[in-house]
């Protein structure tokens, strides 16, 4: 490890813990956009202590919203799920290359194979049983979770190097990629969304990734 | 507004939730993208894989052959190299093309009818190799081996110790030319005045700042590809701010955060200037300030710190960063800035090549650099300018019982030419046999040279290569048919590089010696063969066995007598595995701050010179007696430099800056007492360029420079590279142009004392006013139809490519008109230096 980094942990004792907290809100967020609202997903956002948190990160479901039968809510989302991110008809499309392909934004586009290389490229591999698109913002996510967590493992053993490889990867995803389109994809979801469930929970990503974008551009990875 | 800590309570919170698994993405087994493999995309069979070595260029990168059927297929990085890590730049790619090329020589061949006419027979080798060794025996056993003249373009590592120390040295000559004076041999002068051994490592992982005076690194470098991909890295990664100094918006210079165009041959008045700034406004505290505790800035080596200070500050108060504005046109303002943030950004690294250097002033602006380094404590530091580590292998010597060799005093030039020619001044080779005074060889051979094409003043070499009278007897070792083979009596057809083998040791980045292997990845075509192979079976015939029947075998058994290497499994380590590098090797970084044993000061031999505070073994020199070794000192013993052990600064006795070819002291020197004894000025001084004061209205300045694509003159034949640059119109500034009434495309006529050559007007703002800028690389001859148009004797017809050849152009050779005049100090070949007038045709 270097002078910097050694420098860092001993001012923010914090910085691995913190690191781990980034990790765990990417991937509850991977959760929440990459398939239909499981059982276990509700269980969580229901426990007191997470909801209290999320209620401090601005969420507000309403206060009747868990209140119904919880197989009824699950099939409603899931019915809002694929309204809003699957189709037929005007949907939100959750793949980044819709929004970065320009006026002819398309699936398969160019930055998804930027996308796949990318993460290819950073040590992961797509599971063989994921079918979907490389792109899908619920994949993006869960890119970052690993990414990050990747970083807290090498700044709990010290390794300032590796912490730094990992967020030199963080930053250039999320500034050249992730931040140019997810705020787009976070506004349609609001707009459209029928349910407070993923209008509340789009606010929430686009807010951490504002928050995610600042903090990454104001502490380089050289300062780790 | 949530505010982060918000967010990331949510983090927390989560912490004790089992947060949905399943998930798309796994850590993967293995890197994509690693190398060292490839398929074949017809059949999908991966190929046979050889690690082998390149030699396009000197930098001489670690490679990987691919086979497919027998045939070399493609050349790739090598993943496991710490120079390359895995990369590959163009050149070595398009090395393929070497193997294959159609105007290949594949047999050995002998001249009839007049020299140079281009009619030949083929012999056999058993042929040509009882007259060469007829030859030479002869002249050995008369008792004049100095009159068989060997000269070399490149040849490094094993292939050197194999043919130079081994069969050149049994065999008793050492009529022994080079190139370097026509590469960089100024460059190592310099250095070897001021830090010792020559060649500086650049260390862009570690450095913050870079000030580059006319290297085009990222394009053509002597350690190219492992250069130029950390410097890419740092500026893209790290945001690594460069300044470049450049008559020419060269790639490096476009890639740089600022090109500052500068006069040609002026950079050493931009360099003193920085330095003048800098100890004038006291930057050179702190680091500088420690570092200088090392160096030599005055007459007496001892003195103190404020001594020295008060010393350099005197000497470089007229050079202002407003006297160099009138010289290099360099704003005096953008000096300051550039200095200032050289000085205050740590570390920084100045690093400069031939742009600088290839002048007559080419010296003192490489010792003014070397100053600019020395004063703000970036020598031998992460992140500044470093001495060169590379691999040290061990080998076989040979015979021990070797001959006092004997030279033809042809090597150095004329009288007067230079005073400290270390790298001697092979362009003036062929005007001395011309001249005729110092001797002349009766055999002239030369290897992986081409004397005619590489050297200025193409006519001349022409004419004393074709006279008989001048060379009785010249033989070419070459796979191909170029310009100077055309011209020999004899030409023994070399294997090329992806046929032979070799131990290599090029410098590495790194600052960790790596030791590689160069195997053949394919049998040599037709009769062709390794030169080192050659030699064995020569001094078989003259009587004088090396103790080795092959290249292979010399390169086997370094493997085994090489520490390291050996306990690695050896040879077939090597073979198998290509590199090997110390995994518990550290960089080598601050060297000269060892403290030196008691011991090494008490061995036998060991003197204090109280002059210089040098220990020196004074057996190792050519002093006979301990007395007349004290007496004459260290300084003007001769070759004192090679017993140096220790260098004394105040209480301490340091390894310092060990000196290689001249006498200079542990410390670096930037006070040189070498230059002084020889009437030269001994600090770094500006001295500007005769022909450049002397110009006449209207003329210009002729520079050259290499691209991406080619090496300096033998990879024209590569049809690869060849179809991407085989076209050089001469670069002029827009407003330097409309002067003349040219415009772009227009057929110029370039004119210089020498020659004139015809050529195309690019006309671009990319070039300062006052210049004319022509690639090297273009204009060939001979060399084959995708250098030259022109067939090979002997050249098949069995690459169906040669139809698809669509270029007519092959461009203009701009050394016709560059004379083959030196640097006064080093002998460099002033590359950059002629003057031209330049016409609408």
């Amino acid at each position: 490890m270097n002078g910097t980094a050694k420098s860092i942990l001993a001012r923010d004792p914090g910085f691995p813990a913190a690191t781990r907290e980034r990790s765990n809100v990417y991937g509850f967020l991977a959760s929440v956009f990459r398939e239909e609202a499981t059982a276990d997903l509700l269980d969580q956002i229901e426990e007191p202590e997470f909801r209290s948190a999320l209620s401090g990160a601005g969420v507000s479901f309403g206060i009747d919203f868990f209140d119904r039968p919880r197989q009824r809510l699950l099939e409603e989302l899931a019915v809002e799920y694929a309204w809003l991110f699957i189709g037929p008809g005007d949907h939100v499309a959750p793949f980044a290359s819709v929004y970065l392909g320009g006026a002819g934004g398309a699936l398969w586009g160019p930055s998804t194979v930027w996308v796949r290389t990318f993460i290819a490229t950073a040590g992961f591999e797509y599971r063989p049983e994921f079918h979907g698109l490389p792109d899908h913002v619920g994949v993006e996510f869960e890119f970052m979770q690993h990414m990050t967590s990747r970083q807290a493992s090498a700044a709990e053993r010290s390794d300032g190097v590796a912490q730094a490889d990992c967020r030199r990867v963080e930053e250039e995803f999320v500034s050249d990629h992730l931040a140019r389109w997810l705020p787009e994809f976070c506004r349609r979801t609001m707009e459209r969304a029928t349910l407070p469930f993923y209008r509340e929970l789009a606010g929430l990503a686009a807010g951490f990734m504002r928050s995610e974008s600042e903090f990454l551009a104001a502490t380089p990875a050289a300062a780790c | 507004m949530t505010n982060r800590r918000d967010f990331l309570k949510l983090g927390a919170a989560s912490a004790t939730l089992a947060l949905a698994g399943g998930g798309t993405l796994t850590a993967a087994k293995e890197l994509p993208h690693k190398g060292g493999k490839d398929f074949s995309p017809k059949t999908g069979k991966e190929r046979a894989a050889v690690p082998t070595a390149c030699w396009q260029c000197v930098t001489r990168c670690p490679a990987i052959g691919y086979v497919e059927g027998g045939r070399l297929v493609k050349i790739g990085g090598q993943p496991s190299s710490i120079r390359t890590e895995g990369k590959m730049c163009a050149k070595g790619q398009g090395g393929v093309n070497q193997v294959y090329d159609p105007d290949r020589i594949l047999y050995p061949m002998k001249r009839v009818g007049a020299r140079g006419e281009g009619k030949w027979k083929r012999i056999t080798w058993d042929q040509a190799l009882a007259e060469v060794a007829g030859r030479l025996k002869k002249l050995r056993d008369d008792g004049h081996p100095e009159k068989f003249m060997f000269h070399y373009g490149r040849m490094k590592a094993s292939s050197s110790k194999l043919i130079k120390s081994v069969f050149l040295g049994t065999y008793g000559t050492k009529t022994v030319g080079n190139h370097t004076s026509i590469c960089e041999g100024g460059k190592w002068t310099a250095q070897e005045l001021t830090w010792g051994k020559h060649y500086d490592n650049w260390d862009f992982d570690n450095a913050r700042y870079v000030v580059n005076f006319g290297s085009n690194c990222l394009e053509a470098h002597t350690n190219h590809t492992p250069v130029a991909h950390r410097l890419a890295r740092a500026l893209v990664e790290r945001n690594l701010r460069m300044v470049t100094f450049d008559v020419r918006l060269s790639n490096t210079a476009a890639k740089s955060n600022e090109w500052v165009p500068i006069k040609s041959g002026t950079d050493g008045a931009v360099a003193l200037a920085m330095c003048n700034v800098i100890m004038s406004e006291d930057l050179y505290r702190g680091d500088g300030e420690a570092f200088m505790t090392f160096c030599r800035f005055t007459k007496d080596p001892t003195a103190t710190l404020d001594e020295k200070v008060a010393v350099l500050k005197a000497h470089l108060s007229s050079y202002t960063p407003e006297w160099a504005e009138k010289i290099s046109g360099v704003d005096a303002d953008k000096i300051r800035e550039v200095a200032r943030e050289f000085a205050t950004t740590k570390p920084a690294c100045v690093i400069s090549y031939r742009g600088a250097v290839a002048h007559y002033n080419g010296n003192d602006t490489e010792r003014a650099i070397q100053m600019l380094a020395a004063i703000t404590g970036n020598v031998d530091n992460p992140g500044g300018r470093c001495r060169a580590v590379g691999a040290k292998w061990k080998y076989p010597k040979g015979p021990k019982n070797k001959p006092k060799a004997k030279k033809l005093k042809i090597l150095d030039g004329f009288k007067g030419d230079a005073a400290l020619p270390t790298h001697h001044m092979s362009h003036r080779v062929l005007k001395m046999i011309k001249d005729g005074k110092a001797g002349r060889p009766e055999v002239y051979m030369w290897y992986c040279y081409a004397p005619v094409y590489a050297n200025g003043e193409v006519q001349e070499n022409i004419d004393v290569l074709k006279d008989e009278s001048m060379i009785p007897f010249s033989v070419c070792v070459n796979p191909f048919y170029d310009e100077s083979a055309a011209l020999a009596d004899l030409i023994l057809p070399d294997a090329t590089y992806l046929e032979r083998w070799d131990w290599e040791d090029m410098v590495s980045p790194r600052q960790i010696g790596e030791y590689y292997v160069r195997q053949p990845v394919v049998k040599p075509l037709g009769e062709a063969r390794d030169f080192g192979d050659v030699c064995c079976e020569l001094a078989e015939r003259m009587g004088m066995p090396l103790g080795f029947k092959t290249k292979e075998e010399f390169v086997r058994k370094s493997c085994e007598m090489t520490p390291g290497i050996k306990e690695a499994g050896g040879f077939e380590y090597m073979k198998e595995h290509g590199v090997w590098h110390d995994p518990k090797a550290k960089p080598k970084f601050y060297s000269y701050k060892k403290k030196v044993s008691a011991k090494k000061l008490e061995a036998d031999g060991v003197i204090l010179d109280e002059a210089t505070g040098v220990y020196w073994n004074w057996h190792k020199s050519k002093a006979k007696s301990e007395e007349e070794a004290s007496q004459k000192g260290y300084t003007h013993t001769k070759n004192a430099y090679k017993g140096y052990v220790a260098q004394m600064i105040g209480d301490e006795v340091v390894a310092g800056f060990k000196p290689d070819k001249v006498n200079k002291s542990g410390y670096m020197e930037l006070y040189s007492a070498i230059m002084e004894d020889k009437g030269f000025a001994p600090l770094p001084t500006y001295v500007s360029i005769p022909e450049h004061e002397a110009m006449k209205p209207g003329e210009l300045i002729l520079t050259t420079y290499k691209v991406a694509v080619q090496i300096h003159s033998r990879s024209q034949n590569c049809k690869w590279l060849t179809e991407i640059y085989h076209s050089n119109p001469g670069w002029i500034n827009p407003a330097t142009a409309a002067a003349r009434g040219i415009s772009d495309g227009d057929a110029i006529k370039v004119k210089s004392p020498v020659a004139e050559i015809e050529t195309r007007a690019r006309v671009t703002p990319a070039v300062v006013p006052g210049v004319i800028a022509i690639s090297h690389h273009c204009g060939h001859w001979e060399y084959g139809r995708y250098a030259s148009a022109k067939k090979a004797p002997l050249g098949t017809d069995d690459d169906p490519e040669l139809k698809r050849k669509w270029w007519k152009d092959n461009g203009v050779h701009p050394n016709w008109l560059i004379a083959n005049a030196p640097d006064p100090i080093n002998g460099q070949l002033r590359f950059m230096d002629t003057v031209v007038s330049v016409t609408r045709v």
